[in-house]
């Protein structure tokens, strides 16, 4: 079937370069059915490359070893369900899946924004058709997933680490969240192309933009749970390029969406959020090229790789173009108010994005640097983990702060009389926390401690945001406290789902705080019959024992474990060895206590698989679960800013409907 | 292989069709260009969205004021200008609408809270069918 596989990439990069050719002509000449045609194109772009997909699923799932793609990163013996995910375990399946998910994308925006303005919309066509034309000739010419060989007996295997139920979700996640930003960018760009100064783009992506950015946070979230319990060094987040590949994007994301609101309610920051937006979009590709062209090992096999020169031809591409259109389109973009006062929530907004987009920045250089030094100097250099979490301290703590400062100041203009009123509750009980966890011996970590303070600063200030708009909505509507809290938030999900958005990334911060800067971490020797104490907590080591998995031989170690004489069960922390892959894994062994969010993380190393000793790695990490529980916060702010709102949907279609028929909505 | 080259003939055949389609469905049509923004059209967009901005705007100022964010001061001078927006805005893109008074200058300081009246129901923002202002651009302290 690799012949099917071939020439269904082979459509599919024909009729997207058609798209982006076609498309181009027809939005610069108006041409109603050639634009029309192009926006076919593009969506048999996106069936074409579905077929693909299967065909390489199918083999996935056969064992078609004649596959090179499939004998590369799958065996005989590895489970159906990592079969399926090895689609975006390697290069080549990785690209056809981005490729997969960027069309089908681009398909349901075209779509979906069918009844938005024709000469906005036949200028997307082209520029999602440019897009995907590349990817679709990575997959044909540079690294195709199709290439065949004579079957060997069996296959290499999937790198054990990938071999893990996080991988069927997280990579997944990722690429909607990545891809998910050609969106914005190309209705933003399109915008600029037709030389439109309305804000349809804006409505038109709103949606479009939380979604990608919610994958990418919860993908991010995912990824590095898959870290914590997988990969078994006892953290979830180490500042490696892969992590800080997604992390950019995300940060960029998260600037826009905060600065497009001022442009909405203000007409205000319209250069900055079309950078915003392009900012996202290279960094999302540089994401990809991070992940896929080899160059975070050794800038050598960056030379030997086969799709990074591309990928780095098209971001420098793409960012040229994109910065050569925005300030061709100056004029337009100019804003006719200006910011009103430095206290206003208006500003706090703009000082959330100069810290977001600089946070970015440090990182993008961070991950640049050794690159760049190894690219030119010939040396090799390593931006190591104290250079992050000193940037995210600088500028992290504020940006934690001014979550809590933004609900409590007004749009515009904010007396001091006003602010002090806003700000004395949670200042209050901010100030009343940290004295308290300085009483309570946790005023070792001072940034801990400013995390711990600040983080109820906002959840307070949060709180009384709630509090003084359900008893506003009463007030006016009448009804019981529950019925007005609902109507509070139905009645504006996007901004009360930001909300519980931001109590999501107090919750992390807290969790991330505690788990980092009041971790206790103990390591020892073990034999049989042999304890150790760690933070309260008591480890027995009984023994090991070994057993076999369908593909994984599975060292196990016991150890029962107590706190204050009360036992707490038993944990096997131990190693997994994989005979196809000729490799082994950690296995961690962690235990929860949701009462207090803790974890007692264990690994076990140099197993002496006949009775001898082990050597065991402890760490206590208080507050760590706070980090998962703030993905389902995340997730569940996401959903209410999300949920649409057929009141605003109407508005918004009356505006752009009422005002001329040529609009055509 | 073969099953596999008819397949794909098909999926090639399918796209061709479907990247045709709208020069089969339509292959004499009278007009075949889009049409796109003019000066006038791209005016009154620009207006209705200040339009909504104003009254957006409004509503919210309405709300910061009834949660305590807003003093009353602050109230009664940002209220002003907002309103003579608004009703600037909503006159350019209905010309029937009378034309605004001039703003008042602020009146001094009320010993007592004032209670806005001057939208019918305050909202939270982004509400559908936002109240139009009336046209009296100050509301004036109680007394």
């Amino acid at each position: 079937m690799a012949p099917l596989g071939r020439a269904a990439l082979l459509v599919a990069f024909g009729c997207l370069t058609y798209a982006a050719l076609a498309g181009g002509y027809a939005a610069a000449r108006r041409r109603r059915r050639l634009a029309l045609s192009a926006r076919n194109a593009l969506l048999a772009g996106f069936g074409a490359t579905a077929v693909a997909v299967a065909v390489l699923v199918a083999a996935l799932l056969r064992h078609d070893f004649t596959f090179a793609y499939v004998a590369e990163h799958t065996s005989s013996e590895l489970p159906a369900r990592y079969r399926i995910s090895a689609l975006w375990g390697g290069q080549e399946g990785s690209l056809l899946f981005w490729l997969l998910v960027l069309t089908g994308y681009s398909s349901i925006a075209v779509l979906a924004a069918r009844r938005a303005g024709q000469d906005l919309l036949a200028w997307v066509v082209p520029i999602l058709g440019t897009i995907g034309a590349f990817f679709a000739f990575l997959v044909v010419a540079i690294a195709s997933p199709f290439h065949t060989q004579t079957a060997p007996p069996d296959g290499l295997g999937l790198t054990p680490s990938l071999q893990n139920p996080y991988m069927l979700i997280h990579p997944p996640m990722l690429y909607l969240g990545y891809v998910g930003l050609a969106i914005p960018f190309a209705f933003a760009m399109a915008t600029l192309l037709a030389r439109r100064g309305d804000e349809m783009w804006i409505v038109v992506t709103r949606r479009w933009t939380l979604v990608a950015w919610t994958f990418l946070g919860v993908g991010q979230l995912l990824g590095a749970h898959w870290a914590y319990v997988e990969v078994g060094w006892g953290g979830y987040y180490a500042w490696d390029p892969v992590e800080n590949a997604a992390l950019m994007p995300w940060l960029a994301a998260t600037a826009f969406l905060h600065s497009v609101m001022i442009q909405e309610k203000r007409g205000m920051l319209k250069v900055w959020n079309m950078l915003l937006v392009v900012l996202a979009f290279c960094l999302a590709i540089f994401g990809d090229f991070l992940t896929r062209s080899g160059v975070i090992n050794s800038i050598h096999s960056f030379a030997q790789g086969k799709v990074g020169p591309w990928l780095l031809g098209f971001i420098c591409a793409v960012t040229a173009g994109s910065l050569a259109l925005v300030f061709a389109r100056l004029p337009m973009l100019r804003a006719r108010t200006r910011l009103e006062s430095l206290v206003s929530r208006e500003a706090t907004f703009l000082y959330n994005n100069l810290l977001l987009v600089a946070l970015c920045l440090t990182i993008l250089w961070g991950v640049a640097f050794p690159l760049l030094s190894e690219a030119v100097r010939g040396q090799t250099v390593t931006i190591a983990r104290p250079y992050y979490d000193f940037f995210l301290r600088i500028f992290g703590l504020p940006l934690l702060l001014l979550m809590g400062i933004g609900p409590l100041v007004a749009w515009r203009r904010a007396s001091l009389r006003a602010l002090g009123n806003a700000f004395l509750g949670p200042a209050l009980l901010a100030v009343a926390t940290g004295i308290a966890l300085i009483a309570l011996g946790a005023g070792s970590s001072r940034p801990g401690l400013i995390a711990y303070s600040f983080s109820v600063f906002v959840l307070a200030s949060i709180a009384l945001e709630f509090a003084r708009g359900t008893r506003a909505r009463r007030s006016l509507a009448g009804g019981s406290w529950p019925a007005a809290f609902g109507s509070l938030v139905a009645r504006n999900r996007r901004r009360y789902g930001g909300y519980v958005v931001h109590a999501a990334v107090v919750l992390l911060a807290i969790g991330v705080a505690g788990s980092s800067a009041y971790q206790t971490v103990r390591e020892r020797h073990l034999r049989p019959g042999q304890s150790m104490e760690v933070a309260g907590y008591t480890l027995a080591f009984q023994g090991t024992t070994e057993g076999q998995s369908s593909n994984a031989r599975e060292l196990r170690t016991h150890l029962l474990l107590s706190r204050g004489g009360r036992s707490l069960g038993s944990i096997a922390p131990g190693k997994n060895y994989y005979p196809a892959e000729r490799s082994s894994s950690n296995e961690v062994a962690i235990r929860h206590s949701f009462l207090t969010l803790e974890d007692v993380y264990v690994i076990a190393d140099q197993i002496d698989a006949k009775g001898g000793g082990v050597y065991f790695k402890v760490l206590v990490k208080p507050l760590v679960n706070l980090i998962w529980l703030a993905g389902a916060v995340f997730v569940l702010g996401s959903l209410i800013t999300l949920w649409p709102d057929a009141r605003e949907e109407r508005r918004l279609a009356a505006r752009y409907r009422a005002e001329g028929a040529l609009v055509r909505v | 292989m073969t099953a596999a080259l008819a397949i794909a003939a098909i999926v090639a055949a399918a796209a061709v069709v479907l990247a045709a389609l709208p020069f089969l469905r339509d292959p004499s049509p009278a007009a075949d260009r889009f049409e796109r923004q003019d000066e006038l059209e791209r005016r009154t967009l620009e207006l209705a969205e200040e339009r909504d901005r104003a009254l957006a705007a409004l509503k919210e100022l309405e709300f910061d004021h009834r949660t305590g964010k807003v003093s009353d001061d602050d109230y009664r001078r940002l209220v002003g200008p907002l309103r003579v927006r608004a009703a600037q805005t909503l006159r350019a893109l209905e010309p029937e609408i009378p034309e605004p008074q001039e703003p008042q200058p602020p009146p001094s300081p009320s010993p007592e809270p004032i209670t806005p009246e001057p939208v019918p129901e305050p909202y939270p923002p982004d509400e559908i069918t936002p109240p139009a202002p009336p046209l009296v651009p100050e509301p004036g302290p109680r007394n």
